[in-house]
């Protein structure tokens, strides 16, 4: 049997899988642009922090506690004591560099959806008919 | 239209639900674990060790090291990426230039002295992450964003005219840009340079003493640990952030009279 801490961290992560099905729905079934671009940033910051999640290790007892290397140049015990108590980096540095990038790409759609309405005069997918090049 | 409406929304509704089973059954293993891959355990006890310094990055910061040194090639591609990027958003603007004199005047002058009093603030403070990426959190993509928001203050709030008569002009961002990503393509292969002049063995994007090739970049500045080309790639990487940013927000806050430049720019380039 779990208990509260595991219960909540499960509840945690379910929420953000329901998280990313909403803001699947919402780029799929809104007709306006830039609604589509919002669900699109909620989209990727819930699976960002998904990873996050995924990522973390629960240390016994001592909470809050804080891996860090203080002491240098330190001893191979505390090293020991560090990796032994650290969560996992790898996902923060592929969330580090899924928001840089996510960051550029969404200055370019942020762009290229206010060219969009430069053209058409609206932002909605299904009603832009025509403009200035028919 | 409403039906398709409801085939989307219970396809999601499926979706999410199987999701959620298969991580309720532990497809992703235990949540909350004890234990971590052994891989992420590799990486935490080589970060910092100078007792097997072969394999180490001899830096504090486990996901800088990872970022720069241990996936350093991964992020060369993720910040070429970066600057694709802008350079898009430059050309779906091309034909824009930079118009003095439309009259743009900032608000006012109460929120431009606070303004005066946060910009040293905000560059101290953004310039501390990236340069300190190797011993705290941050590195030179936090650093560069946090230093861009900066930028973006001095274009709201003392207006687009002020920004463009302080030099921040796209030529120049570019330049910048361009600058930062050579300093870093000249920093991964510094070392493999040395070796090839020395006559010896040495690796692309490598930092400390490998097996094979004695070069090694700087380890130690006095007391603490430097990381070696972390702390090089940490700085260039900021000056290419801030720079790339700024351009991208600039570009995208044109006023009326540039973007109609650009859209008769775009015509006539058709």
């Amino acid at each position: 049997m779990s208990d509260y801490f595991s219960t909540m961290f499960t509840v945690v992560v379910l929420s953000l899988v329901a998280n990313i099905g909403i803001a699947l729905y919402g780029i799929f079934a809104k007709p306006s642009l830039i609604k589509k671009f919002i669900a699109l940033t909620i989209f990727s910051d819930s699976i960002n922090s998904f990873a996050i999640a995924i990522g973390f290790r629960r240390v016994a007892g001592s909470y809050p506690s804080v891996a860090v290397l203080a002491d240098v140049p330190g001893s191979p015990e505390e090293l020991q004591r560090f990796s032994a108590t650290s969560v996992d980096p790898l996902p923060q540095a592929l969330v580090l560099t899924a928001i840089v990038i996510g960051l550029a790409v969404y200055m370019f759609l942020a762009g290229l959806i206010m060219l969009y309405y430069k053209h058409y005069g609206t932002t909605r997918v299904d009603v832009a008919r025509g403009g200035p090049r028919g | 239209m409403r039906v398709r409406e409801i085939v989307i929304a219970s396809s999601i509704a499926l979706m999410v639900l199987l999701l959620a089973y298969v991580i309720d059954l532990g497809g992703l293993g235990p949540l909350a674990p004890h234990t971590v891959r052994s891989i992420a355990r590799a990486y935490l006890e080589y970060v910092y060790n100078p007792w097997n310094a072969t394999v180490s990055s001899m830096a504090l910061e486990a996901v800088t090291a990872i970022v720069w040194d241990y996936r350093g090639l991964d992020t060369y591609f993720e910040t070429s990426v970066l600057f694709v990027a802008i350079i898009g958003v430059a050309t779906l603007y091309r034909g824009y230039r930079e118009l003095k004199g439309l009259g743009g005047t900032g608000l006012s002058e109460i929120v431009k002295t606070s303004t005066r009093v946060l910009v040293p603030l905000i560059l101290v403070a953004g310039a501390s992450i990236a340069i300190h990426g190797h011993l705290t959190p941050g590195g030179g993509f936090q650093g560069g964003s946090f230093m861009a928001v900066l930028m973006i203050l001095l274009a709201v709030v003392f207006s687009l005219d002020y920004a463009f008569e302080k030099g921040l002009t796209s030529r120049r961002l570019l330049a910048i840009r361009s600058a930062g990503l050579v300093g870093i393509l000249v920093t991964s292969i510094a070392l493999l340079v040395a070796g090839a002049l020395a006559g010896v063995g040495a690796y692309i994007f490598q930092n400390m003493a490998r097996e094979g090739s004695d070069f090694s970049m700087p380890t130690w500045l006095l007391d603490r640990p430097l990381g070696g080309t972390l702390f090089f790639f940490n700085i260039f990487e900021s000056l290419a952030v801030v720079s790339g940013l700024t351009l991208t927000f600039i570009v995208l806050a044109l006023r009326k009279e540039e973007v109609d430049q650009a859209l008769a720019a775009g015509e006539w380039y058709e």
